[in-house]
């Protein structure tokens, strides 16, 4: 009997030095990425028919494992947030390079110091100095329009680079989780190292869903089956297998992703952003082409329209057909055509100089110009609020995550105050047992 | 922002995301203050923006526009002022005229006032290719440099365009920048137009013809002298009532422009007692909140064990 109290005393002792070694297991991992809190699972050992007859024996207790706090809802909905948050943040960042390309260009100002220029030159239409400087201004616009178009193109290099990094980091990552799912498939669920197996599953999952929307499916071991937005859509992962991602542009601009050949279109992630800022700075392109087209085809139809200086007719005052090779075409400044063609040579008749301020001025390229901007940054506006609703979601998401998975140093301190003093107890409970024996051999 | 912080890690992220997102506003109220201005990109108000583009555009339109009206209103001066001198003139030549028409004077002494006449009647020519700041002649319409030109017999005729150059002064309205010579100098004599050059060229030679009656012929010329005068005395209140019309317009202008300043200050431009509140609001509250996370983390149930 008092081997029994012996050994339930060392049941105890031992699942209480697992208790503290797994919470101090715990504390040294408070700040370790991805790791989910460990906790020692213990349950009682009885048996019936025992020697004393009472019809009950106890035998102490038993470890019988690591536990993790598991909750797959609570992790999918925070891989969700985070992929949705992914998404706005990539589109955002790609239109915001968009609007700095079109703000800081200083287009408008351009059109308005041409047309400034334009009309001070119609107080002294044959000032040598008020024509270079319209013809000078001329040039800053062409020159405006170039660095715009540029900086759109600049921004989309980026954002394909970005893509095509997030598409090879996808295939890395489901390449890893394949060959995790592997290990998982033979790992005992028991073990500590399935726990970190699991953690480093969850952190591959949290970590592809930045890329790309997926919806993952866990087999009994913990091994995991992802897949493309929903559970309808294309394999990434089954198995130990994984299946590639490759990268395609549509003739939109928008980006075309295909998963082992099958065409997919992911949700939400970054890509997802990518894709739609690629289709938005594509636009502002064409935008701007447009803009600069009609800035070349009111000039050079004023020019047509009129005589030089010198009397000859006007000749084209831009060259080239959209913002990215929109030129200065004039030689020089007696050569903008201020009078009404047929005029006679240093003629201050400045009609023709009128009708082209009068095409500027009512819905011209200055009103264009202003609706482009108007467009991009309100889009970037109404983005930004959609991107700080979704980050307040996120962050929801991943603080109740971090509530039901994370360490929480409080709760190990106490726990570790907690298990020593089982620990001490489980003791006392050996040392009365050998002090019961004692007695029973101390009778004489 | 996030009001989850359960576990140790999520304490410390939220507590450093929340002292984060206070430095930035605080930043941005400190760039607002250094700027003036309180948009940094279109996208932080897009109306407000391109409210304030439509205005920037306005206000150097009106810029510009200011700067014609005031070349206008010069060249009109100019112009007035030369046709008062031109006045002048003919009020001389009439006076020679009456002198010419007493039948008394002698052929030396209508000779020597025929010398006079030419000589007013050169420099009459000299005032009416006058130029303006701009080099245009005052009187030669939308023409090319000179408003008359004289021929190798002394002839002078109008080689400007037939109607004066008009300039945008602002809000859509254009003003002629002058009168042309024809509308200034031509008149009627004696049921026939003509101009001021053509009839004192005729005066002085009748002066000096010893044919008909040359008394006559300046006595005749007095209602010649008094209509181009008139016509005068009528161009220059022309250029009067532009120059009137100019100043109402540059005016309004003036108005305009300061309702635009108001304008653009309401919507782009920082309150800085309300900017500077609001910074010291945030700082305060960083401070707070750092002073409280420096509090909690001090706080450990490992201090008691």
């Amino acid at each position: 009997m008092s081997s029994a109290l012996i050994n339930i005393g060392a049941t105890g002792a031992k699942a209480a030095r697992i208790a503290l070694e797994v919470t101090a297991q715990n504390i040294a991992n408070a700040e370790t990425e991805g790791y989910v809190r460990r906790r020692a699972n213990v349950e009682e050992m009885a048996a019936t028919g025992s020697a004393s007859g009472s019809g009950t024996a106890f035998n102490g207790v038993r470890y019988v494992g690591i536990t993790r706090p598991e909750n797959e809802f609570l992790q999918a909905e925070a891989r969700r947030s985070g992929s949705s948050l992914a998404r706005a943040d990539a589109e955002l960042a790609g239109l915001k390079a968009a609007e700095s390309a079109v703000e800081q260009s200083g287009l408008y100002n351009g059109l308005v110091e041409l047309e400034a220029a334009m009309a001070r030159l119609e107080s002294d239409p044959l000032d040598p100095a008020l024509r270079a400087n319209a013809l000078e201004q001329g040039r800053v616009l062409a020159g405006s329009f170039g660095i715009a178009s540029e900086a759109v193109e600049a921004a989309s290099r980026s954002t394909l680079f970005q893509a095509e990094t997030g598409v090879s980091e996808v295939n890395r990552l489901s390449a890893q989780l394949a060959k995790l799912n592997e290990s998982l498939l033979r790992s005992d669920t028991t073990s500590s190292g399935h726990s970190s197996l699991l953690d480093q599953r969850d952190v591959i999952l949290r970590d592809l869903s930045e890329y790309m929307g997926i919806s993952a499916e866990f087999t009994p071991t913990g091994a995991a089956n992802v897949r493309v937005n929903d559970g309808s859509g294309a394999a990434l992962v089954s198995g130990d297998t994984a299946a590639t991602l490759t990268l395609g542009q549509n003739s939109d601009g928008s980006l075309a992703f295909a998963v082992g050949g099958n065409v997919v279109s992911p949700g939400a992630g970054s890509l997802a952003g990518h894709s739609s800022a690629l289709a938005a700075q594509a636009d502002l392109r064409v935008e701007l082409d447009n803009l600069a087209s009609s800035v070349i085809t009111s000039f050079n139809a004023s020019q047509a329209n009129g005589t030089a200086q010198d009397g000859s007719a006007g000749q084209p005052f831009f060259a080239g057909s959209g913002a990215g090779d929109i030129a200065l075409a004039l030689i020089s400044g007696d050569k903008i055509a201020t009078a009404p063609a047929g005029a006679p040579a240093q003629s201050v008749d400045v009609s023709n100089l009128q009708s082209l301020r009068a095409v500027l001025a009512n819905n011209g390229p200055a009103s264009q110009a202003d609706a482009l901007l108007f467009d991009v940054s309100s889009n970037v506006r109404s983005r930004s609020i959609t991107r700080d609703a979704l980050s307040t979601l996120a962050s929801n998401a991943q603080g109740a995550l971090a509530t039901a998975t994370e360490v929480d140093l409080e709760a190990e301190a106490a726990n570790l105050v907690r298990y020593q003093q089982a620990f001490q107890a489980s003791g006392r409970v050996m040392q009365i047992a050998g002090e019961i024996f004692e007695t029973i051999l101390g009778i004489r | 922002m996030d009001s989850v912080t359960g576990t140790t890690a999520s304490f410390y992220k939220g507590s450093l995301t929340q002292m984060a997102s206070l430095r930035e506003s605080a930043g941005r109220l400190q760039t607002q203050i250094a700027t003036g201005e309180k948009l940094e990109r279109g996208s932080d108000d897009p109306v407000a923006a391109a409210r304030l583009r439509s205005l920037a555009r306005e206000g150097r339109l009106a810029e510009i526009d200011n700067a014609n009206a005031d070349s206008v209103s010069q060249s009109l001066t100019s112009a007035s002022q030369a046709l008062d001198d031109m006045t002048q003139i003919m009020l001389r030549a009439r006076d020679l005229a009456l002198v010419g028409a007493n039948a008394a004077t002698g052929a030396e002494a209508r000779e020597a006032l025929a010398v006079e006449i030419d000589e007013l009647r050169a420099s009459l020519f000299d005032f009416a290719n006058l130029t303006d700041s701009t080099r245009q002649a005052l009187f030669g319409g939308e023409g090319a440099d000179a408003a008359y030109a004289q021929d190798a017999n002394g002839a002078i005729t109008y080689v400007g365009t037939a109607s004066a150059a008009s300039v945008e002064i602002g809000r859509g309205i254009s003003l002629e920048r002058g009168v042309t010579g024809p509308a200034a100098f031509e008149f009627e004599a004696g049921g026939v137009t003509t101009d001021a050059f053509v009839f004192l060229a005729d005066l002085s030679s009748a002066l000096r013809s010893n044919t008909g009656d040359p008394a006559a012929t300046a006595r005749d010329s007095l209602a010649g002298f008094d209509a181009a005068i008139d016509n005068l005395g009528r161009s220059q209140t022309v250029l009067g009532s532009r120059t009137a019309w100019l100043d109402a317009v540059q005016f309004s202008q003036v108005q305009l422009s300061e309702a635009r300043t108001e304008e653009e200050g309401e919507l782009g431009g920082v309150d800085l007692a309300e900017t500077i509140s609001e910074l010291q609001q945030v700082l305060n509250v960083l401070e707070a909140s750092q002073l409280s996370f420096v509090r909690l983390t001090s706080l450990s149930l490992f201090d008691a064990l």
